[in-house]
């Protein structure tokens, strides 16, 4: 038996040998391929579904809006050529690109403009429904004209992603049905067409010969999918992915080290706040004491956001201030030296003496003179490490100014559940990611949107009613100055402590690649899809074109990987060998037990 | 075999899968967390959205006959649909199935093999270099975190020696000629997964098989076979493997069933589209048709490996049918 056992092993080893030698062969009529690797799976492909981030990046590459954004953030028309608004800023009047193709073939006209939009608005489903709040009616005097009315001047007509959708698919699908409707194959008129979905593996996407505006310089685009971060680095390290997004902290100094990647690490559009519970409401089942100003406002003294993003982020973020990120440095406001409420805990001890808070049986939590204890419950997501020990470092620094706290990890769903029950928290930590225009997250911290978007409960009449002034404003200097004075009433106002502005971290690699360009810092995930176009392999030095029609941007530089067929025949004899062998084995073994053969060991 | 013998555990095994499904489908019920927040995470859903949405995935009825409506649609064949992936949790599940068959049978069957050899080898060789080597080499590969030494394997075979691909299953996006090429592709990525998980599961095999091993040899019976002037290698091979092998079976059995499920942190290292990381996403998302669908898999699964060890008892284990 142990001899037989080893002969196992031994072939077993063989086969590994066979399996795991020919790796290596550069096929120069490969396709071009660009892989990229991701560790946040789309949650759908429909955009009547999809909810995540991960889902927008490959909507932007499939579908195309009405407008899209330039490098520098200004609009541009994509599948519109130009557009006009009146002069009472009610009607926009935009004239469509003229033989534009859906993927498969038909002809793109006003019609699925009018079409997507009537849809989204119907269905209210999705994450581009809300942004067509204020859009009354949709009319298409000829195939490539489109004409907009809106009730209130639109300030963001311009900034809306919206991917467009073929009438002639989506129609069949019945309203009740779009919930469900998974979209398998999404058909667009984007840069890149659909091949597959391997859901928990990758999505597959093929360049678009017809793309209208910028054709890409690859042939296909892959994103693959991660499950662990410290995995992804090592396989862009060994050139099977060409980029990486979202890694972490401690991946930037070992990726800075060496040459052939450029590794960025960029505040994002979005922050991690301290949600506070400031409901007035009586229905809330948060802390009363909450609801004072002088309380939050020392909280927000009371942390050192530096030590919190420095121990806890692994230093890869920056302290935040306001509500819009300063990556969108158009609306971010940036509070003046005096507004800014830097880590200063002899400060917030003296807001809590003169709010009445004073620690008087001594147990190291301050309470009013009628004893109600600055107490507070505080919930983190354990989904993210990082979270749970900010919330730790915070629940440490808060009691040094003699404010308690209950630390408690729970999932998202939990979280959530208890977050719209009533408001049934005190602090959580979260986050959000913001839209290049305002109106998205400055509209979270809207009265009307408690029970909805609004995760701290705030209200504040003021604020509302400057939300829906710099909705109408469409002269954007104008609409600036009334978005930093939201800002200005929410920092003083302290709902959410802003505790930093994520940074993203991604690495490309630079010198199989060229053509990287960063769009506000990042390569992916920023407003626009440009890098998936312009990047193409660097072309090879040593190698004289042979064929100077053919001496273009196919290279063999992005195809190293693949492996080639030639080593087949050794491993096929191998695994059937070894596959003969074992069930010879087996079979033996079973015959034996019945007829008693002597040993032979 | 006895077939009352049979029968009789089959029934077993048939009590015990319904027991689990009604455990189950309550189970994740009292989790907190509401599931149409997960479903729809529209917070400006109209009520009437959300009522279609509720009846769509059967939570507008009450609890006793939504369980009814589960087990009318399981006798059906039919799981439900999955909350997170709006498609039926069958194919969802089928999706992941055999990624993880295929790396916990292929781990398994090295390990199970691998673990019965050096476990024969050490306990033959008591007290020996080669003893102590072999419980080393246990006790460590058995305490080593699975995931430090999934990226270590990484580190080693794919980045410095270049030889198996990091992660995944296939090639990504790649398109394959023949079914062959395919296979080809599969097993190089399956190789350093496999390993690892033999690895971690190697060293318990090992001691077991070992410790049972030594135990049986001091019985009366082998002093009498060894007294009659039997060889060493026949008193081994006939009179001690055979009862030695009951504590592996059992161990077997009891890690075939959780290893189905409990492969989440190599799936996870490597990337591997498995049923582990499947029901990860499940819990995360309250999926409870899915998670109803992969609990099923998994009770099934660990019935059915201790059915199958029940029967090899038997086979290994006259004594056992007699008995009934």
């Amino acid at each position: 038996m142990l001899k037989r056992g080893f002969s196992i092993m031994l072939i077993f080893t063989l086969m590994l040998g066979f399996i795991a030698v020919p790796m290596d062969k550069p096929n120069a009529a490969e396709p071009v391929t660009l892989k990229v690797g991701w560790t946040a799976e789309a949650d759908s492909i429909s955009p009547f579904i999809a909810y995540s981030i991960s889902a927008t990046e490959i909507f932007k590459l499939i579908y195309d809006p009405l407008v899209a954004f330039d490098n520098e953030l200004n609009p541009v028309g994509r599948l519109a050529k130009s557009w006009q608004v009146s002069d009472d800023n009610l009607t926009w009047t935009f004239t469509l690109q003229e033989g534009v193709k859906w993927h498969d073939g038909e002809a793109f006209t006003a019609k699925d403009v009018k079409f997507t939009y009537e849809l989204l608005q119907e269905s209210g489903l999705g994450l581009y429904a809300g942004s067509l709040d204020g859009v009354t009616s949709i009319e298409t005097p000829d195939d490539f004209t489109v004409v907009i009315k809106t009730d209130e001047p639109k300030a963001n007509m311009l900034q809306m992603t919206t991917p467009i959708l073929p009438e002639h698919i989506w129609k069949d699908i019945k309203m009740e049905e779009l919930e469900t409707w998974p979209n398998e194959s999404p058909v667009g008129t984007g840069a890149f067409k659909f091949v597959e979905n391997k859901a928990g593996e990758y999505i597959k996407l093929e360049k678009n010969d017809d793309y209208f505006y910028k054709k890409a310089n690859v042939d296909n685009l892959l994103l693959i999918l991660y499950a662990n971060t410290d995995t992804m680095v090592q396989s862009l390290k060994i050139g099977e992915i060409d980029a990486a997004i979202n890694l972490g902290a401690h991946h930037v100094k070992m990726l800075e080290k060496e040459a052939d990647f450029d590794v960025v690490s960029t505040a994002t559009h979005g922050f991690t706040e301290l949600s506070i519970n400031t409901w007035k409401d009586a229905k809330s089942k948060g802390n009363p004491l909450l609801k004072i100003k002088e309380v939050r406002q020392a909280m927000s003294y009371a942390i050192d956001k530096e030590k919190l993003i420095n121990i806890a982020y692994g230093g890869q973020a920056a302290a935040g201030s306001t509500l819009i990120p300063p990556s969108l440095d158009f609306w971010h406001y940036k509070p003046t030296d005096e507004e800014l409420r830097t880590y200063n805990p002899e400060k917030a001890k003296e807001l809590l003496e003169s709010a009445g808070f004073a620690d008087q049986d001594g147990n190291g939590i301050r309470e009013d003179e009628e004893g109600n204890e600055l107490n507070f419950r505080f919930m983190v997501r354990s989904e993210t490490s990082e979270e749970v020990r900010a919330g730790e470092m915070i629940a440490s620094m808060f009691e040094e100014v003699g404010i308690g706290t209950k630390v408690e990890a729970v999932d998202d769903g939990l979280l959530g559940d208890r977050v719209y029950d009533n408001a049934d928290f005190d602090l959580f930590i979260w986050g959000w990611g913001t839209d290049a225009d305002p109106t998205t997250i400055l509209n979270v911290m809207a009265s009307d949107q408690i029970g909805s978007l609004s995760d701290s409960y705030y209200s504040n009449e003021e604020y509302d009613q400057l939300l829906d002034q710099q909705a109408k404003i469409i002269d954007q200097n104008e609409r600036q100055k009334v978005v930093h004075e939201m800002q200005k009433i929410l920092y003083d106002e302290a709902p959410y402590i802003i505790l930093l502005y994520d940074n993203a971290i991604q690495a490309v690699n630079k010198t199989k690649w060229e053509g990287w360009k960063k769009v506000e810092g990042v390569y992916f995930f920023s407003f626009n899809h440009e890098n998936y176009l312009d990047v193409k392999p660097v072309t090879a030095k040593e190698e004289p074109a042979t064929d100077s029609g053919k001496s273009d941007a196919k290279g063999s530089a992005g195809e190293e990987k693949e492996e080639s067929n030639s080593s087949s025949a050794p491993v096929i004899l191998a695994v059937i060998a070894a596959a003969v062998i074992l069930m010879g084995i087996l079979i033996y073994r079973k015959k034996k037990k019945g007829i008693s053969i002597d040993d032979d060991m | 075999m006895d077939k009352m013998y049979l029968v009789k555990k089959l029934y077993q095994a048939f009590v015990t899968i319904i027991l689990v499904l009604i455990i189950n489908f309550f189970l994740f019920r009292v989790m907190p967390g509401n599931p149409l927040s997960m479903i729809m995470r529209n917070p400006n859903a109209s009520a009437e959205a959300i009522a279609k949405v509720k009846q769509l995935f059967g939570i507008d009825q009450p609890i006793y006959v939504q369980l009814w409506i589960y087990f009318k649609q399981l006798v059906q064949g039919d799981l439900g649909l999955s909350f997170m992936y709006k498609q039926p949790v069958i194919d969802v599940i089928a999706e992941k199935l055999i990624p993880t068959l295929l790396l916990v049978g292929v781990s398994t069957i090295i390990a199970i093999i691998a673990g019965v050899l050096i476990g024969i080898f050490a306990a033959s060789r008591q007290g020996k270099k080669v003893d102590a080597f072999s419980l080393a080499f246990s006790l460590i590969t058995y305490s080593m975190p699975t995931f430090w030494l999934g990226i270590m394997l990484i580190i080693f075979f794919s980045s410095t020696l270049n030889l198996f691909p990091t992660s995944g299953m296939v090639t990504a996006g790649k398109v394959f000629g023949n079914s062959l090429d395919h296979a080809i592709d599969v097993s190089k990525h399956l190789v350093l997964p496999a390993l690892t998980l033999s690895l971690v599961l190697i060293g318990q095999f090992v001691l077991i098989m070992r410790n049972s091993l030594l135990e049986v040899l001091t019985e009366d019976y082998i002093t009498t076979a060894k007294a009659k002037g039997f060889s060493e290698k026949l008193i081994m091979k006939r009179h001690a493997l055979p009862n030695a092998m009951l504590p592996m079976v059992t161990i077997i059995a009891i890690n075939l069933g959780f290893m189905i499920a409990g492969a989440i942190q190599i799936e996870t290292v490597f990337s591997w589209p498995g049923l582990g990381r499947l029901m990860y996403e499940a819990l995360n998302n309250r999926d409870y048709p899915l998670l109803q669908g992969i609990f099923l898999i998994v009770s099934v699964c660990v019935v059915l490996a201790n059915l199958c060890a029940d029967i090899i008892y038997g086979y290994l284990d006259p004594r056992i049918n007699k008995k009934t």
